[in-house]
């Protein structure tokens, strides 16, 4: 089996979604990676395969969604068996999962579910990151969610719950800046402090992605639908000073649009980081 | 040293949490978990809508692209009922979601506003093992060379191991007809009256194969796929088809590549145990 390469300079990277893979495979465009969904490829479908036929030419990152690492019940042994064959098979550069929970009781609620931020929830969330990082033989990215309910008897604000977790199961972070200016907005706190409050040193990526505002509510949702927002934009420059050039996503999973479109926002990102890292020698 | 925040009272743990969100987001019950939710200007149970709806909406688009058929005879609107009144009894248990739906067709089979569709379960009980062999990868066949190492008082006992992909379905209905008529913008008019169908569903590549057996080879194919031995599933077949050739279906379960192992069952205590040995 041939080794899959590193990440490189170039580090922008797109989520690989099924209707545009037979386009990458063809046209194999210049991406820094590659990222999947981990649960989308745990039955030996064709799009396995297809996937372990790209592996060779681009580096890839599993993103995790249904690990359910926020769960007060112990891990799915076989998800996470699952999840340890996948690895082994497509050998990814990063492998990544939430600050949520999404499983309890024998139900998969198929979302990213909120967790209180307590003592209690930074035990339980910690023994599960190191129960899986023991099970994979690998350390984890944890993503900070996007969010619209808080829950009263929150005692942690959210950047210290993820700094805390990284501290104590030596996990990376993977800093979704859209998810922070979510977040920021639905509960009207400052993003730029946020970022400030992660410790720069262990952020394995970030993040970009669209929101829709449901003006009903005047909530935004993270819906992965749409290009990245100005402001999310302005918010990844900030997220460049803070932390460098990391290894950068665009997520886009609704209302998906042709391939080029992604090509597109991922050339940005790009641009941003080179612009960063260009300004960092100057 | 260890940081510490302020300790919570009054509110409940992280399990009794959970199982009330469980419960706001599949049955929409949100009176508990309403006071451990802070406004932040806008009402807790809108908050808490905001999930269900997101579960409802995925899951329900997973049930839709796993079942299209069922979703086009009962029209959007209605399957989106269905999928609803289905998730919120049996919720997927796993992430892997191209693995959710085994028993929507059992669902449908009981679901009272679906009674003057008698056809629909089945329709989806096809659909759902086209999805499965679609998530199934083809084993290595074995050649029909390697049954020449069964010494002859042992074949009495063989039994053989086929594709993982693979199902056997009948139907009182033209399931297949049905399906492939919604495959068409115009959907052309299925004569229910022509009776029903025995179909073999396998994966073949990267694609999904189905089609009509005779009643003799469905029989026969279904038996050893339920792990009879051979001479139980050649009487199974003899009994549909009195004229069946034993000697002609093997060949052609090797032929297509059917078989992956064979091994054998005491015929004195088969349910208890098998030697396998290919």
């Amino acid at each position: 089996m041939t080794k899959p390469p590193p990440l490189s300079n170039c580090n922008a990277g797109i989520g690989l979604r099924f209707p545009h893979v037979a386009e990458i495979a063809a046209t194999r465009p210049h991406l820094g990676f590659l990222e999947v969904h981990a649960e989308n490829y745990m039955a030996e479908t064709a799009a396995l395969d297809r996937l372990l036929e790209l592996r060779s030419d681009y580096p890839v990152s599993i993103h995790g969604v249904a690990l359910s690492l926020g769960s007060a019940e112990e891990l799915d042994r076989i998800h996470l068996d699952r999840l340890k064959d996948l690895i082994e098979r497509v050998e990814p550069v990063l492998v990544s999962e939430h600050l949520a929970w999404s499983a309890i009781g024998g139900a998969y609620l198929n979302d990213l579910l909120p967790l209180p931020y307590t003592e209690e929830s930074l035990e339980v969330f910690c023994r599960r990151v190191g129960d899986a990082q023991e099970t994979l033989g690998r350390l984890l990215l944890i993503e900070n969610p996007s969010s619209y309910l808080r829950f009263r008897h929150s005692t942690i604000p959210e950047a210290e719950f993820l700094t805390e977790t990284a501290r104590r199961t030596g996990c990376g972070i993977l800093c979704d800046v859209n998810n922070i200016y979510v977040s920021a907005e639905n509960f009207g706190f400052d993003p730029i402090a946020y970022l400030d409050a992660l410790p720069g040193d262990v952020i394995g990526e970030i993040h970009l992605a669209g929101y829709h505002p449901a003006e009903d509510v005047g909530i935004l949702i993270d819906d992965h639908g749409s290009r990245v927002a100005q402001p999310v934009w302005e918010l990844y420059a900030q997220a460049l000073r803070r932390f460098g050039a990391v290894p950068t996503l665009i997520e886009w999973d609704t209302n998906l649009p042709a391939l080029e479109i992604l090509l597109d926002e991922a050339r940005h990102a790009q641009e941003l980081a080179d612009f960063h890292r260009y300004a960092e020698f100057a | 040293m260890r940081k510490s925040w302020p300790i919570s009272i009054d509110m409940p743990n992280l399990l009794e949490l959970q199982m009330q969100l469980r419960r706001a987001v599949l049955g929409g019950d949100t009176a508990a978990l309403a006071a451990a939710v802070r406004c932040d200007g806008l009402d807790p149970a809108a908050r808490l809508r905001i999930y269900r709806n997101h579960a409802f909406a995925t899951l329900g688009a997973v049930l839709e692209r796993t079942f299209p058929v069922v979703c086009r005879l009962v029209d959007k609107h209605f399957f989106a009922y269905a999928a609803h009144e289905y998730l919120r009894e049996h919720p997927p248990h796993s992430g892997c979601l191209v693995e959710y739906g085994a028993d929507f067709a059992d669902f449908l089979a009981g679901f009272e506003p679906c009674l003057d569709l008698p056809y629909l379960a089945d329709v989806a009980r096809f659909e759902w093992a086209l999805n499965v062999a679609a998530t199934v990868r083809e084993a290595a066949p074995l050649p029909i060379e390697a049954l020449a190492a069964v010494p002859p008082e042992r074949a009495a006992g063989l039994a053989l191991r086929l594709q993982p992909s693979v199902s056997y379905f009948a139907s009182g209905w033209p399931i297949d007809r049905i399906w492939q008529a919604n495959q068409q913008s115009e959907v052309p008019t299925v004569d229910l009256a022509r009776g029903g169908a025995r179909i073999e569903i396998r994966r073949a590549g990267d694609a999904v194969d189905w089609r009509r057996l005779d009643p003799g080879t469905f029989a026969f194919r279904t038996a050893l796929a339920g792990g009879l031995v051979l001479a139980a599933a050649a009487a199974t077949a003899a009994a549909e088809d009195p004229t069946f050739d034993v000697a002609a279906a093997l060949d052609r379960v090797f032929g297509e590549g059917l078989a992956v192992g064979f091994y054998f069952v005491d015929q004195r205590c088969a349910n208890l145990g098998s030697t396998k040995i290919g």
